[in-house]
């Protein structure tokens, strides 16, 4: 406590200096926080779980998988045929569509990628909807419901619903394309996700895709749309730990069932991990070069900062010898100053940016894979202190150490 | 553009140097009596600017790939509403038609069209944390190599031939268990692919290996369910082609379920012809619809990503920046709290408080200077380094081994960038300085 | 700029006034100090601590401007110019030595002392020819290329002294130029100021607390509370 007083008051005597130390601090720990931020969130999604975890079935070996929807029904049985073999306790199918509200001016802005399901799924499966609060969850199984009742019902990410300038209740048209060409559908909005999750994904009923796939083939002289015999992209299965996800892997790819084309079967963590590959040595420069050239930085400006302050106060400190303060209490007096420029100056950059970026900005927008937007996770919070004290200790450790070793009768016979 | 600041960015110091008065040794020593703190307020510069080169130079090397690929003469075509190679569809009956079109070059009476499937496939390699991992591989199904060489003015490095009409050849040895008998489908491998691919090699493999860096002809790899053989690699540095696998179209499309035509590749006379065959093909030719591009622009137009990231670059260069302001100010405001005593003695003997201003900037660029120099010349290693990446427009995107590429532009921005920085965190101080009455800082 | 007839003067101080405000006091530290002085003398102010002698110097030298009065340098009213023109006026005009000499610490000697030459027209070899002069003249021509902190307290105070003549000013001033020097140093540089006296026919103005430098001016001056109170011819 005493060196407490002590240690404010040091601080305080050069309030210019102790400010540009904090500033620094405060906008180095933000670059530090955005980019932990987006490696968290990503090492998080591809973190093998170890129970009540989701397996992904997709086409072994292209992409954009494409399988037969034929496919879904011993799927979603696991390709379970003898006793003893091994269901999931739930799946959903997923087809994918893209299209635009505008086909003759489509930009990134106006087109709508979505997925074709089983409406109920939607609460039970889905990551990120099977644990919302209590309002929202109630607000969701309402719009299921909607969609349920509404063949031609959609419910939208906010993004899409802020891009098609309409409400719920209103009518939407969709023109596919790309490999969507030629399928355009018609939605009336029943419904959105909650704020924050999947804001670039909308969801409708299979049963209108699959139809839709069928009518093409009547309305083109019998000729079937390219993609109506492989309208299926992906299966999720819910299962409840690692041994059942292997032996339910084991099942489904040795299955002859599904061997043209062949499938994989792998947890999401694992397929999430396999389409970050690509951007694996961009995640490997944000991990090793941006946020340690950030450290480095907060590191050498307090060190810095430091290092005068203690040359300044090479009289002081002498002072302080003479009235009897030991070597070590000195050291500790140094680095508390440090400790305390860093980690609140750490504390100050969490919070404005966990502040900002969240409520303020939505989220930071970094569109890597098919993710859009990353949140600043409430561990941010304790981060910041951590990397602003941990610098501030390491970047002044030998101006205290040297403020440590200051010697009286040298300091006294230079000023006489 | 660059250039302009740059050189503005060079005179701002010079000129100072000229008008001022007081000798620039005065403060060069001062810096390296202080020797610590320069040191440390230097290197501060130097993270910032090695870091801002690095991620440049990998920008430049997308940019560089993006805009280094296609040829001006060429229209390339996909379906209708496709954005992306990967989500095209060609109607194998519009092809023909189009190929015979006057716009299309001939050789030998035949139309120089390149008929390609691209797909993307993934292939199963060792993890080095253990068990295995899967990355995506561009993978371009050929008609005729030797004719799609022609059309993209693509060539083989020396040692290499392209496949055979079969697309396929005996294995020497059986390669897998489950295929003992099966042939090997011949491939021909952009050399930033076949880095990647050489990448994966056991150490036992490498011991063997013809080329340590890479595949090359003769060295076989596993995807899909069978094996491949490397029969030549494309001279491809700073394209996207640098990225692929060429294989036998029939081969790859039946292997990995894809039956259509992605892209049509057609030759013409020359830049302004492709220019009039594209805007035809777009509002004049009614047999079908399709959409038509000349082909550099259709991979310039996948430098969106580029234009994120340099956003992203930007963003990160100033917050970043800021930091080295603030931290040079504080170094300055600390020497001259210690000068006072010069400062006062200065302006007794005449010097104008203008040419306080210039001394204190001047140092202050000078620490900018050499922590920003020595940032350039550590971010210009990384000029050469490979780097996977995904190149992309609207809706898809091409999985890419990019070089990183330094050059004059990225050091004339990190010089500027670190002057900048210099001139801004040394102004405040330098004001104050200047601001000093002789008296009061004699006292 | 305003000129006069000299009449041999050199500085010529009339009714000077000059006061502090420190919050909502006001310091009056001179209250209507005249005083002439002629050319060539070396005249001595004295005076308790606070009297005001410091400030008289620093009102002649132009590093402050009097609150009230006139004071007149060579042929120029000094009271009346503007910051930037009294520090150009100060180059060619004024020399001063500190009592603790007040050397730039990164610069040799010979640097120190060439410092006011750099803002003359002179050319590299003009300079060097003055500034090795000046070391000679001074006894430090084998000193000219340490550093301060190389130097002894006499010999640093001596590169102050040819720092201040090296411009061949029309006065020298001097505050406490033997403060920080022992006895022996402290002679030797007395034996400079007066030989610089006798041989360039240099006005010196120095503040001293030193008896035995008082005892070398011509004529000493004694303030107290801003007036001047006793002349003490030496």
């Amino acid at each position: 406590m005493k060196y407490l007083k002590l240690i404010f008051r040091n601080v305080g005597r050069n309030r210019l200096r102790s400010l540009l130390t904090v500033l620094v601090t405060v906008v180095l720990v933000f670059v530090v926080t955005l980019v932990w931020s987006v490696l968290w969130l990503l090492d998080q999604v591809t973190t093998e779980k170890s129970q009540n975890f989701s397996a992904m079935v997709t086409e072994r070996w292209a992409i954009p998988s494409r399988l037969p929807f034929s496919y879904a029904d011993p799927l979603s049985r696991g390709a379970a045929h003898k006793p003893g073999d091994i269901q999931p306790l739930d799946s959903m199918t997923w087809q994918f569509y893209g299209g635009t509200l505008d086909a003759k001016n489509f930009t990134r802005e106006n087109i709508i990628f979505g997925i074709a399901c089983e409406p109920e799924k939607l609460a039970t499966m889905m990551d990120g909807l099977n644990d919302l609060p209590a309002e929202q969850e109630s607000q969701l199984h309402e719009d299921i419901a909607q969609l349920k009742a509404n063949r031609q019902g959609i419910i939208l990410g906010h993004n899409h619903l802020d891009a098609t300038n309409k409400r719920i209740g209103e009518r939407l048209k969709l023109t596919g394309i790309g490999n969507f060409k030629g399928l355009d559908l018609e939605f009336e909005i029943v419904g959105t996700f909650p704020a924050g999750r999947y804001d670039t994904l909308a969801a409708f009923n299979r049963d209108y895709y699959n139809n839709e796939l069928d009518a093409y083939a009547a309305r083109n002289n019998g000729r079937k749309h390219p993609l109506a015999e492989r309208s299926l992209n992906l299966m999720v299965l819910k299962v409840p730990d690692r041994a059942a996800f292997t032996r339910l892997a084991s099942q489904i790819e040795s299955s002859p069932e599904f061997s043209n084309p062949a499938v994989k079967c792998e947890t999401m963590a694992s397929g999430i991990s396999s389409m970050l590959e690509s951007f694996r040595d961009l995640i490997w420069g944000m991990r090793w070069l941006l946020a340690p050239a950030c450290l480095v930085t907060i590191l050498l400006v307090i060190a810095n900062a430091i290092s005068i302050s203690v040359r300044e106060r090479r009289l002081e400190l002498a002072v302080l010898k003479v009235l009897g303060f030991r070597p070590y209490q000195l050291l500790i007096l140094v680095l508390g100053e440090s400790l305390l420029l860093g980690s609140v100056a750490g504390l100050i950059s969490a919070g404005l940016t966990y502040g900002i970026i969240n409520w303020g900005l939505g989220g930071i927008s970094f569109p890597i894979g098919f993710f859009d937007r990353f949140m600043i996770p409430t561990a941010a919070l304790w981060w910041g202190p951590a990397i602003g004290g941990l610098a501030s200790l390491l970047g002044s450790f030998l101006p205290a150490w040297s403020a440590r070793g200051v010697k009286a009768a040298n300091v006294f016979s230079k000023v006489a | 553009m660059i250039l302009v600041l740059f050189a503005i960015a060079v005179a701002i110091p010079l000129v100072l140097w000229s008008i001022g008065k007081i000798p620039l040794s005065y403060n060069l020593r001062n810096l390296t009596l202080r020797w610590k703190t320069t040191v440390m307020t230097a290197l501060a510069f130097t993270a910032v600017i090695a870091l801002l080169t690095v991620m440049m130079a990998f920008v430049n090397g997308m940019k560089k790939m993006t805009e280094g690929t296609g040829q001006p003469g060429n229209v390339l075509i996909l379906a209708d509403g496709a954005t992306d190679e990967t989500f095209s569809n060609l109607n194998v009956g519009d092809l023909t038609e189009i190929e015979n079109l006057p716009e299309v070059a001939r050789q030998n009476g035949r139309p120089m069209a390149s008929r390609e499937t691209l797909l993307v496939v993934n292939q199963l390699t060792p993890d080095p944390a253990g068990g295995y991992k899967r990355r995506f591989l561009q993978l371009r199904g050929i008609e005729d190599p030797r004719l799609s060489a022609r059309v993209h003015g693509l060539r083989l490095l020396s040692g290499g031939t392209w496949f055979s009409e079969a697309g396929v050849q005996e294995a020497s040895a059986p390669e897998s268990k489950s295929d003992e008998a099966a042939p090997l489908i011949q491939a021909v491998l952009g050399e930033g692919v076949a880095h990647e691919l050489g990448r994966a090699r056991s150490e036992e493999e490498l011991a063997v290996a013809k080329n340590r860096d890479r595949l090359d002809v003769g060295d076989t790899f596993l995807l899909g369910e069978r094996r491949w053989v490397v029969v030549g690699v494309i001279d491809s540095a700073g394209s996207t082609f640098n990225s692929e696998i060429w294989a036998k179209r029939s081969l790859a499309a039946a292997m990995f379920g894809k039956d259509t035509y992605t892209t049509l590749v057609l030759q013409t006379e020359g830049a302004a012809t492709a220019k009039q065959f594209k805007k035809f093909l777009a509002e004049d030719y009614k047999k079908a619809a399709v959409n038509a591009q000349v082909e550099t622009e259709y991979y310039k137009s996948l430098s969106e990503t580029t234009a994120q990231f340099s956003y992203a670059i930007g963003f990160i260069a100033v917050v970043m920046s800021i930091g080295g302001i603030f931290g040079v100010m504080n170094t300055m405001f600390a020497a001259i709290s210690q000068r006072m005593g010069d400062i006062g003695v200065l302006r007794l003997l005449g010097y104008a408080r203008w040419q306080i201003l210039v001394s204190f900037l001047l140092e202050s660029m000078v620490i900018a200077l050499v922590g920003g120099l020595l940032g350039c010349i550590l971010g210009s290693l990384s000029n050469g380094w490979t780097a996977n990446s995904i190149v992309g427009g609207q809706g898809g995107g091409k999985l890419v081994v990019l070089q990183l590429a330094v050059n004059a532009d990225i050091i004339a921005t990190g010089l500027f960038l670190t002057l900048l920085m210099g001139l801004l965190g040394g102004l405040l101080p330098a004001l104050s300085a200047m601001r000093l009455k002789p008296l009061d800082a004699l006292r | 700029m305003d000129t006069a007839p000299q009449d041999g003067k050199i500085v010529r101080i009339h009714g000077v006034h000059k006061f502090f405000q420190r919050g909502s006091e006001r310091l009056d530290v001179l209250n209507g100090v005249t005083l002439d002085v002629p050319e060539g003398e070396f005249l001595g102010l004295m005076g308790p601590s606070g009297s005001g002698k410091t400030t008289l110097l620093n009102l002649i030298a132009g590093l402050d401007t009097p609150s009230q009065g006139e004071i007149w340098v060579g042929d120029q009213l000094i009271s009346t110019m503007t910051e930037g023109q009294l520090a150009s006026w100060r180059t060619r005009n004024i020399g001063f030595i500190f009592q603790f000499y007040h050397l730039l610490p990164v610069l040799t000697a010979y640097e120190n002392v060439e410092l006011p030459l750099l803002l003359l027209p002179l050319s590299a070899a003009q300079r060097k020819q003055q500034v090795t002069t000046i070391l000679e003249l001074v006894g430090l021509a084998d000193r000219m290329y340490h550093r301060p902190g190389q130097l002894s307290g006499g010999q640093q105070q001596r590169v102050g002294i040819a720092r201040a003549i090296v411009t061949d000013p029309t006065a020298i001033m001097a505050d406490e130029p033997t403060g920080d020097l022992d006895a022996r140093a402290a002679e030797e540089i007395l034996n400079l100021l007066c030989m610089l006296r006798e041989s360039l026919h240099k006005t010196i103005i120095m503040v001293t607390h030193d008896p035995r430098a008082a005892q070398r001016t011509h004529r000493l001056l004694h303030l107290e509370k801003g007036l001047l109170v006793e002349q003490v011819n030496a």
